[in-house]
């Protein structure tokens, strides 16, 4: 490429392009799968599909549920939120999952998320149940 | 349940006659401390704390007991701790304020701890700035009266619940004030039990949040200004009578969010400026009766999967949109309901319309796929639009039409608040 605006412009189009995850705006978003406003931000999590377009989910049980039901979809980008710093959104497939009647996530699948198996175990001790994985745990919610 | 409280009620008062006692706290008694009190205090007796400020963080009410505040004794979490819990049967907490809960990620301190018991009582309790006001586990048969539970929740996500039941079973939840707070009442898996008589108001997300909860009824409660409006998900057999629903705008806010209601009443309610009045999602057998829709966006949205829903002697009047449904729903049935837009006319002066008159707008279907196109609500277009399509539907689904609409309002619903029954005010009365 010569001409540096059509480079610019080039990359401002590819840019537009890449699928890309939104922040949830509490209190005002509501859930796409049973429509409540999501206000928990470390149960929150988000679906980004090839496209780009985003779907906001109050729980992880939620989008599981979600992943169940809509089949035809592809998504580039599975999002949830550390349970300790529900700030920064984590890949789920790399998240380590706890599963404890002490930890009520807002639809009642008690699951939370945690960047590292440390982590996960840390609260398990703490709170009791179990620890899964990505595979696991939509194993679980899937039946 | 009046039945029950009536056999503990002479039950205490016959243990009362032959021995139990009353502790004074007070700042300057020999017993200054709430918690001594207790400790001090035989199961059936009366601990009455006088005015003060009691800071002694978490106190657990272990034996049966009533503990009476005079004045307004306020107890102060210094926002550490949770303040009150109640692990005995038969106990009643009465007249106090109560203060500060520190706000917690891991643990859902409450100012009230209902820890597996029956027979409570929790009555005119003033909670201030809680994180979890009221928070009753796998308790019943309880009553929950009178409580002002205020928090200071505005846009942060950090707040719990102002009246939280799990797991309880049969308990009235009557005349509190709840607001500020995530969810003003919250019930999770709470079977037959009355909420009545309530005031919800500026709560983060619902006034009121049922999940999977069956055979209850809320009647005369009034949800107003939150963030949400109400949600009522995942349960059976509910009766919803004489509430007002008022003034819950928000692109997810709904006067009355139904998803999953099965074999449920929705009887004289008011809703009024609302986003959207009543949203149902795959609710079925849901009757709909002397429901008064004024001035909301949407009156009524009905998405898919909502079968035999009848609905009958509504009062539409001055929505931008009264009817959207999205299902193919069978067997549902919208005759005889009062529509201010109706624009037919009773030739025969029966008081119902000779023409049919089909509630929902081209231009409603229009919005509901791209919200976008709203600014166009007022033009000239959508005018031509949904006139053509009133003369030959052909979007909207053809079996939502109402084929005996009224041409007057129905009279006036009754939504006065009855006289309540105060179960337990005698009891209260006897002891303070």
């Amino acid at each position: 490429m010569k001409n540096p605006i059509l480079l610019l412009l080039a990359s401002i189009l590819l840019a537009s392009c890449q699928p890309s995850s939104q922040p949830i705006a509490y209190g005002q978003d509501e859930c796409a799968h049973c429509k409540m406003a999501i206000v928990e931000a470390p149960f929150a999590a988000e679906l980004v599909t090839k496209k780009g377009k985003v779907f906001k989910f109050d729980a992880i049980e939620c989008m599981l549920d979600y992943l169940r039901v809509q089949t035809d979809m592809e998504f580039s980008m599975y999002l949830v939120h550390d349970f300790n710093a529900p700030t920064e959104w984590l890949d789920a497939m790399h998240c380590k999952y706890l599963v404890s009647e002490e930890i009520k996530s807002p639809m009642g699948g008690n699951l939370s998320a945690f960047g590292t198996e440390k982590a996960a175990q840390d609260v398990q001790i703490i709170k009791g149940g179990e620890t899964y994985d990505w595979a696991s745990v939509a194993t679980l919610f899937r039946k | 349940m009046f039945r029950c409280f009536l056999v503990i009620t002479l039950n205490l008062l016959g243990q009362a006659v032959i021995w139990a006692t009353n502790i004074v706290v007070c700042p300057t008694c020999a017993v200054f401390s709430v918690k001594e009190g207790i400790q001090l205090a035989q199961a059936c007796d009366t601990v009455t704390v006088s005015p003060g400020t009691y800071s002694e963080g978490n106190i657990l009410i272990d034996k049966e007991l009533w503990l009476i505040g005079k004045n307004w004794p306020v107890l102060d979490g210094e926002g550490k701790t949770e303040i009150i819990t109640i692990a005995a049967n038969h106990v009643q907490v009465v007249g106090f304020q109560i203060q500060h809960v520190g706000t917690s990620y891991t643990e859902d301190r409450a100012a009230i701890r209902l820890r597996e018991v029956s027979d409570f009582c929790i009555k005119n309790n003033r909670v201030v700035n809680a994180f979890f006001g009221i928070y009753g586990q796998q308790s019943k048969n309880g009553i929950i009266e009178g409580n002002t539970v205020s928090g200071e929740a505005k846009e942060e996500v950090s707040s719990g619940n102002a009246i939280h039941l799990w797991y309880c079973d049969n308990v009235l939840i009557f005349n509190n004030l709840t607001q500020g707070h995530r969810d003003g009442i919250y019930l999770e898996f709470v079977n037959g039990s009355t909420i009545q008589g309530n005031l919800s108001e500026h709560n983060v997300r619902y006034g009121l949040h049922f999940m999977f909860s069956n055979d209850n009824i809320y009647r005369q409660n009034t949800f107003r200004s939150n963030g949400a409006g109400v949600a009522v998900m995942f349960s059976k057999r509910i009766g919803m009578f004489g509430n007002l629903f008022e003034n819950n705008w928000g692109a997810a806010a709904y006067g009355l969010l139904l998803k999953e209601i099965h074999d449920s009443q929705i009887e004289g309610n008011l809703f009024k400026e609302n986003t959207v009045g009543i949203f149902a999602e795959t609710s079925n057998r849901v009757v709909y009766t002397k429901n008064s829709f004024v001035q909301n966006g949407w009156a009524m949205r009905i998405s898919g999967g909502c079968q035999n829903l009848k609905m009958t002697t509504n009062n539409f009047i001055g929505n931008s949109f009264d009817l959207a449904v999205h299902t193919s729903g069978v067997d549902n049935n919208f005759d005889g309901n009062f529509w201010s837009d109706y624009a037919g006319y009773d030739l025969d002066r029966n008081g119902v319309g000779d023409v049919p008159h089909r509630p929902m707008k081209l231009f409603s279907h229009v919005v509901s796929q791209t919200p976008e196109s709203m600014v166009l609500l007022r033009s000239l277009f959508v005018d031509i639009l949904n006139f053509s399509e009133k003369v030959s539907p052909i979007f909207t689904p053809e079996n939502v039409v109402d084929n005996q609409p009224l041409i007057t309002k129905f009279t006036t619903y009754d939504l006065r608040f009855t006289q309540p029954q105060r179960l337990l005010s005698s009891v209260v009365n006897r002891k303070s």
